[in-house]
């Protein structure tokens, strides 16, 4: 009998002890990440971009949590294609997934996001700014950036320079034309005169265009809302057309690194959103150890695209893992986790409200000086003063 | 109002000398060998590239690189040659789905090799505008590729009318049967239209390396419009080529002058459209094929 309860009390103080320890929650887990972009096709070069800011933040997850959990990334090249996104989704879902980081333009993300809606699983992105996104209510949906906060960047940087005739030179797809819109609104309202002209992708030849602008416009500055080389095109035949404006204004994929390489004598004055100056210029331990990270991992100085898939992938990361330990995680307690969201990260406060949509998100605005990006605007965050008026040429 | 209607006249006259020089390598190839080449964009593409190459890593000035680039352009043009002359059956449609293979596969190793950035010259030379009587603007480049351009298509339009290949490939695409009668070599003859398809490739790769942007996905949208152009101009008409090139060039910059820049594409198949509604082979197509 003392023998009986001696195995008795050991048993239990046994079953006491892993319970104090945690039991099964204290065991390491391998969390795999899924993620959708455009490796390929028209979209290859900001893809490519969001993938290695996605690959930084699996480095640095994997480094904090050694020993305790590890997180990987399959990724699928979506081929610039919304069909092959709804594919590539469709097969990480299948293959275990916990969640989505990736995507990139709106009517890509679209579909795929779609997809993942379907399966109740989170998709996260930073490559599709258009209101419809979040319009459709979906629960697993969420971005760090949208429309709004390119608009306000571009229509303060252009209110800041006093401009009252403004003509926005915009590609007709689905974020580009919203975003236009958005801006002639706003400039409207305040009683500047704004002027619409929409091209195409396949237009390679804005000489018209931009005649069209020098000659019946005349307007103080030129908006441009593109892409990369719809910036050239358009730089390109306002240098050979030289209009009488103040200066060019642009959005994404302009304020970079990558085009003062590139394209030194077209870029000169020219503005951008960006949240980096270049040379890049860090001071938080965090952006230090991003800094760090991408340059170890990719040989090079991070750029904006790197920096939004690292900031999406570390939300998702920080919610997995406060999932994870409130046994949620596999309930579907993801997207509450991540809409709890309130952190500081490099590109500023980030939340979610209901819709999945990040209403902190505000741009900054950058000019090309002597080769380098330098923050004009706002205020807060410029690392130099702006050249006004200005031009290429 | 004059003013932006001869500007986008201008414009369109030099866009136009582009989509030629782009198009008549493919009216070449299928004049010859009755094989549309749904590679030859990705031929463009690859001769701008060498360019790119050429003058980022050793500061060689891309017109001085158009040697290297044809060297290269014309050993890949031999590989789709070699390629399609294996095909025994169904030639039409199995070099269509052959050539198109073989030009994602250029899409991609282009992609590999230089990534997906846009590339164009940094010669400011190329860069810099020409103005025309306070009128008319230009790019050095554009208006220097298009003369070349012109002069090149007046050679080729010459070798097919005067020399001997160049009347053994008519001759071939008249009647491949008697052709051969006559002492023509028909693997030499197409091989030579291949080669001079190259050139002509190698040309326009250079020229838009020069006066627009490059990136890996631009070949396949060179060639569907080198394919329209062709199919416009009449299949297998050099000189069509570049009348219907410049015609889809002005009424393009026409419509973005005077309707929307979003237009554009919509005003050029339109007039591809009442084209053939109009003549269905085309501007100079049916038996008066290559030259003629």
């Amino acid at each position: 009998m003392t023998r009986t309860l001696a195995k008795l009390a050991a048993t239990v103080a046994t079953a006491a002890l892993m319970v104090a320890l945690g039991g099964p929650a204290a065991q390491a887990k391998d969390f795999l990440l899924g993620s959708e972009l455009p490796l390929t096709g028209n979209l290859a070069r900001v893809g490519q971009g969001m993938h290695e800011g996605i690959a930084v933040a699996i480095d640095m997850a994997n480094k904090a949590q050694a020993g305790k959990h590890s997180f990987k990334v399959s990724t699928i090249d979506d081929e610039t294609s919304p069909a092959k996104a709804v594919a590539a989704v469709e097969k990480l879902i299948g293959d275990g997934v916990v969640a989505l980081t990736g995507g990139y333009g709106s009517n890509i993300i679209g579909p795929a996001s779609e997809a993942a809606q379907k399966a109740g699983v989170v998709y996260i992105t930073s490559g599709g700014v258009t209101p419809d996104l979040t319009g459709r209510g979906y629960k697993t949906f969420f971005r760090i950036n949208n429309t709004d906060g390119y608009a306000l960047a571009m229509i303060g940087l252009l209110q800041d320079m006093a401009a009252k005739k403004v003509s926005v030179v915009y590609l007709n797809k689905e974020a580009t034309s919203n975003l236009a819109k958005q801006v002639k609104e706003t400039l409207s309202a305040k009683g500047v005169a704004v002027t619409m002209h929409e091209f195409d992708g396949s237009t390679s030849d804005f000489k018209p265009l931009i005649n069209k602008v020098k000659l019946q416009d005349r307007p103080d500055v030129v908006a441009m809302v593109g892409y990369e080389n719809d910036y050239v095109g358009i730089l390109r035949a306002a240098k050979v057309l030289k209009p009488d404006v103040k200066a060019m204004v642009g959005v994404w994929s302009l304020a970079t690194s990558q085009m003062a390489k590139e394209f030194p004598d077209l870029m000169e004055n020219v503005h951008g959103t960006s949240m980096l100056s270049f040379p890049v210029e860090f001071t938080q331990p965090e952006a230090l150890e991003f800094a760090a990270t991408y340059k170890k991992l990719f040989n090079k100085e991070p750029d904006y695209l790197g920096q939004f898939g690292y900031v999406q992938t570390r939300l998702l990361i920080d919610a997995i893992l406060r999932a994870d330990a409130a046994g949620t995680l596999a309930g579907g307690g993801l997207p509450d986790e991540l809409r709890k969201t309130d952190a500081q990260t490099l590109i500023g406060r980030v939340t979610f409200d209901a819709k999945g949509d990040n209403p902190n998100f505000t741009h900054r605005m950058g000019q090309h000086q002597g080769g380098k990006v330098v923050l004009v605007w706002p205020k807060a965050f410029a690392n130099g003063a702006m050249r006004f008026p200005a031009t290429p040429w | 109002m004059i003013e932006l209607t001869l500007q986008a006249l201008f414009s369109g006259l030099l866009a136009g000398g582009y989509y030629a020089t782009v198009a008549v390598g493919l009216a070449l190839v299928f004049g010859a060998m009755r094989v549309i080449n749904l590679a030859h964009g990705e031929l463009v593409l690859l001769a701008a590239y060498i360019a790119y190459a050429a003058e980022s890593r050793y500061g060689i000035n891309p017109v001085m690189a158009i040697p290297i680039a044809l060297v290269v352009v014309a050993s890949a043009s031999a590989i789709v040659y070699a390629l399609l002359s294996r095909i025994e059956q169904d030639r039409e449609i199995n070099s269509l789905i052959l050539t198109f293979g073989i030009g994602i596969i250029m899409t991609n190793g282009i992609l590999t090799i230089w990534a997906a950035d846009i590339h164009s010259t940094t010669n400011p030379w190329f860069q810099d505008s020409l103005v025309i009587a306070d009128t008319l603007f230009a790019m050095n480049a554009e208006v220097a590729f298009f003369v070349g351009g012109l002069a090149l298509m007046a050679g080729v339009y010459w070798w097919l009318n005067h020399s001997w290949q160049g009347r053994a490939v008519r001759a071939l695409t008249s009647n491949r049967n008697a052709a051969m009668l006559m002492g023509v070599n028909p693997r030499q003859t197409e091989i030579l239209s291949f080669m001079i398809a190259a050139l002509l490739a190698t040309f326009a790769g250079v020229a838009i390396y020069t006066g627009k942007t490059v990136f890996p996905s631009l070949g396949h949208v060179l060639t569907v419009k080198a394919f329209i152009i062709t199919v416009l101009a009449g299949m297998g008409s050099i000189h069509g080529v570049l009348i219907g090139a410049i015609m889809i060039g002005v009424i393009e910059s026409l419509t973005v002058t005077y309707l929307s820049a979003s237009l554009q594409e919509l005003a050029g198949m339109l007039l591809f459209l009442v084209v053939l509604f109009v003549s269905p082979s085309g501007l100079f197509g049916g038996r008066r094929a290559l030259a003629r």
